[in-house]
């Protein structure tokens, strides 16, 4: 099969006079991958969505579909159909309509629109409301009836912009499995915006982590949580996040607080200022290791998180068990050398041992 | 019986009450106006006033049929009311559309002159609005009055009708856009039916004022146009008042405003409440 729904950006820039909000974005993004743009508010992902969908025109750079230059193409024109984080329903119309309209945009017959309306209903489960109007949905039916219009007419490429952030925690997890197989059987390339790096490790293929208007890292949720590009993607991923500790590292010693740890495999670092980050899931609470004092323990059921205050700084453990310490009380946080991550103080970016 | 419900039967009294107070107020000279036009000449200046009478509908039958009936002034007023209503539904609602979606560079000042518009007393404009009708052979015509009307139901209606196009998300358009909508199928499938209730509003709003107006009816106006308001006028002349066919003629006018206020209520409810409270409008 012929596949559409390939995405490239090339130094894609955006501003509103004179702020700019996102600079120098490069994106490739494959023929039927379930890609997320994944950052905290503000960080530019739903302006590049924007840019993607033709509704915000880029200032700077080029947009690709399908190899075509897109950069001015009109919204219609370019086969994308999205999800808005509002749902963005027609609210006088009913749920049959509301999927019917992009159909009946393109002059389809009526005929044929009813059979393709109640197929992409019953494919979200929503073929018994068609008559409703959409206020008179709850949110999952809502976003179900946005999701339902988005499909039904099968574009090269979905846009959802964070589509779950409206749904309670149960449903949004649920919705989240549903969505992802939804995106399977449809194999059209999907574009996800989220600030819930949970959705975002959980759905994708690959993911961008945005940060401040930029691209800070590409790649698959394995690669950008384990090898976090900066020390803003380390505090950004992970819950709870990695812990990041202020480090003079000496010929192999690293100076954490006023401890010393043995990092051998770092003396080739010589005497550099860094931060090291472990992961709370990585530490251990033993006999040995770093010595701190608990200041808070919180109880999450299978395990619990453990803070500790090792010579001034903070340090997380998450522990299994559910035998709660007591506050003050004086414990040792063992890791594995091996398991740090490493990343330059000035600069915030990853140092390569 | 719990004593919250108490307070809430008090409650309710209290506001039926002065519901009731209220009507009786508004109700009082209208009623007088019915009793009036049932009464004859002789009855209408009895004093004291009587309270029981032969009702009588020759008032009613002499001001729709009689030698000088306001048929013609009905008529007069329909088309200046309507016509001004029409041409500022047909101007306004694109301007507001405009005004609330794209970023004008004058959209201050403008917002300025429409508050301004509504300040200034009619009755100062008079004189410049006769010297530029005279002066264009517009004098008792209808374009003149209705471009004048327009002068002042223009800047309202747009005023009223840009809080609710910006209470329209833009997301809705941009879904019709996605959904290969033009910016004209998205406008009129998406934005115009949700603004239904702005515009019945709107329509009643102007179309009440252009039935009522009277002040500029009765200097621009003449032998052509000769809207109700002034042929009521002229039932009060310096010989005599002819009060039973002046009530009679203000209930015969009332009538057309009356049954566009129950056409509308609907509308008229859940429009004002839409503008009032972000987002209910849009069901």
């Amino acid at each position: 099969m012929n596949k559409r729904g390939a995405v490239k950006l090339t130094g894609v820039g955006k501003s509103f006079g004179q702020t700019s909000v996102l600079r120098e974005v490069d994106l490739e993004i494959r023929p039927g991958e379930f890609f997320s743009l994944l950052g905290p508010s503000g960080s530019g992902k739903t302006t590049t969505l924007r840019i993607i969908a033709g509704l915000e025109t880029a200032s700077a750079g080029y947009v690709y579909l399908d190899d075509i230059d897109a950069t001015l193409t009109p919204p219609g024109d370019r086969d994308v159909a999205m999800v808005f984080q509002s749902y963005a329903l027609y609210p006088h119309m009913s749920v049959f309509d509301n999927i019917a309209f992009p159909l009946k945009m393109i002059r389809m017959p009526a005929a044929a629109i009813a059979i393709a309306v109640q197929e992409a209903a019953a494919r979200v489960r929503i073929d018994h409301l068609l008559t409703r109007r959409p206020g008179q949905l709850s949110g999952g039916q809502q976003q179900r009836c946005a999701l339902a219009r988005a499909i039904v007419r099968k574009p090269a490429l979905f846009l959802l912009d964070e589509p779950l952030s409206n749904l309670d925690a149960k449903l949004r997890v649920e919705t989240r499995v549903e969505l992802r197989r939804l995106q399977r059987a449809l194999d059209v390339t999907t574009i996800y915006v989220t600030h819930d790096q949970e959705e975002a490790m959980s759905m994708s293929d690959r993911l961008a982590v945005f940060m401040d208007g930029r691209i800070v890292q590409i790649g698959t949720p394995e690669e950008v949580y384990g090898q976090p590009a900066t020390v803003e993607v380390a505090a950004f991923l992970g819950n709870p996040p990695m812990n990041l500790l202020p480090t003079q590292l000496v010929n192999g010693i690293a100076i954490i607080g006023d401890a010393r740890v043995a990092t051998p495999h770092l003396s080739g670092l010589g005497q550099r200022d860094v931060v090291l980050g472990i992961r709370p899931s990585e530490v251990t609470l033993g006999n040995e290791g770093l010595a701190g004092t608990v200041t808070l323990c919180e109880l999450l059921g299978d395990d619990m998180i453990v803070d500790l205050d090792v010579g001034g700084l903070l340090l997380r453990v998450k522990a299994t068990g559910c035998e709660r310490i007591a506050e003050g009380e004086r414990v040792h946080a063992h890791f594995a050398v091996e398991r740090l991550h490493v990343f330059d103080k000035a600069s915030g970016t990853r140092v390569s041992i | 019986m719990r004593p919250g419900a108490a307070l809430n039967a008090v409650r309710g009294g209290v506001l039926m009450l002065a519901a009731a107070t209220l009507l009786t107020v508004w109700a009082v000279p209208v009623l007088l106006a019915v009793l009036t036009s049932l009464k004859n000449e002789k009855e209408v200046l009895a004093y004291p006033p009587s309270l029981l009478f032969e009702p009588t509908l020759k008032s009613f039958v002499t001001v729709l049929t009689g030698p000088t009936n306001i048929l013609p002034n009905l008529t007069s007023s329909l088309i200046v009311a309507i016509g001004t209503t029409l041409l500022t539904i047909i101007i306004a609602v694109p301007a507001a559309y405009a005004f609330a979606r794209l970023k004008l560079p004058g959209k201050k000042p403008a917002g300025f002159y429409v508050l301004a518009t509504q300040l200034v007393p009619p009755i100062g404009l008079i004189i410049p609005y006769f010297l530029i009708l005279n002066k264009i052979g517009w004098m008792d015509s209808y374009q003149g009055l209705i471009v004048v009307y327009l002068t002042f139901s223009l800047p309202f209606a747009i005023w009223l009708l840009v809080s609710y196009f910006e209470d329209i998300p833009r997301e809705m358009e941009e879904a019709a856009l996605l959904d290969r909508a033009s910016r004209w199928q998205a406008f009129w499938h998406v934005v115009l039916p949700q603004a239904r209730g702005a515009i019945a509003v709107t329509v009643t709003f102007v179309f009440l004022n252009a039935w009522n107006e009277f002040l500029f009816a009765v200097v621009l106006g003449g032998a052509t146009v000769k809207p109700v308001t002034v042929a009521m006028y002229n039932y009060i002349n310096t010989e005599q008042t002819l009060w039973a066919q002046l009530s009679a003629a203000a209930l015969v006018a009332m009538f057309p405003v009356i049954v566009l206020g129950i056409l509308a209520q609907k509308h008229i409810v859940s429009g004002l409440s839409a503008g009032a409270v972000k987002g209910t409008g849009r069901r």
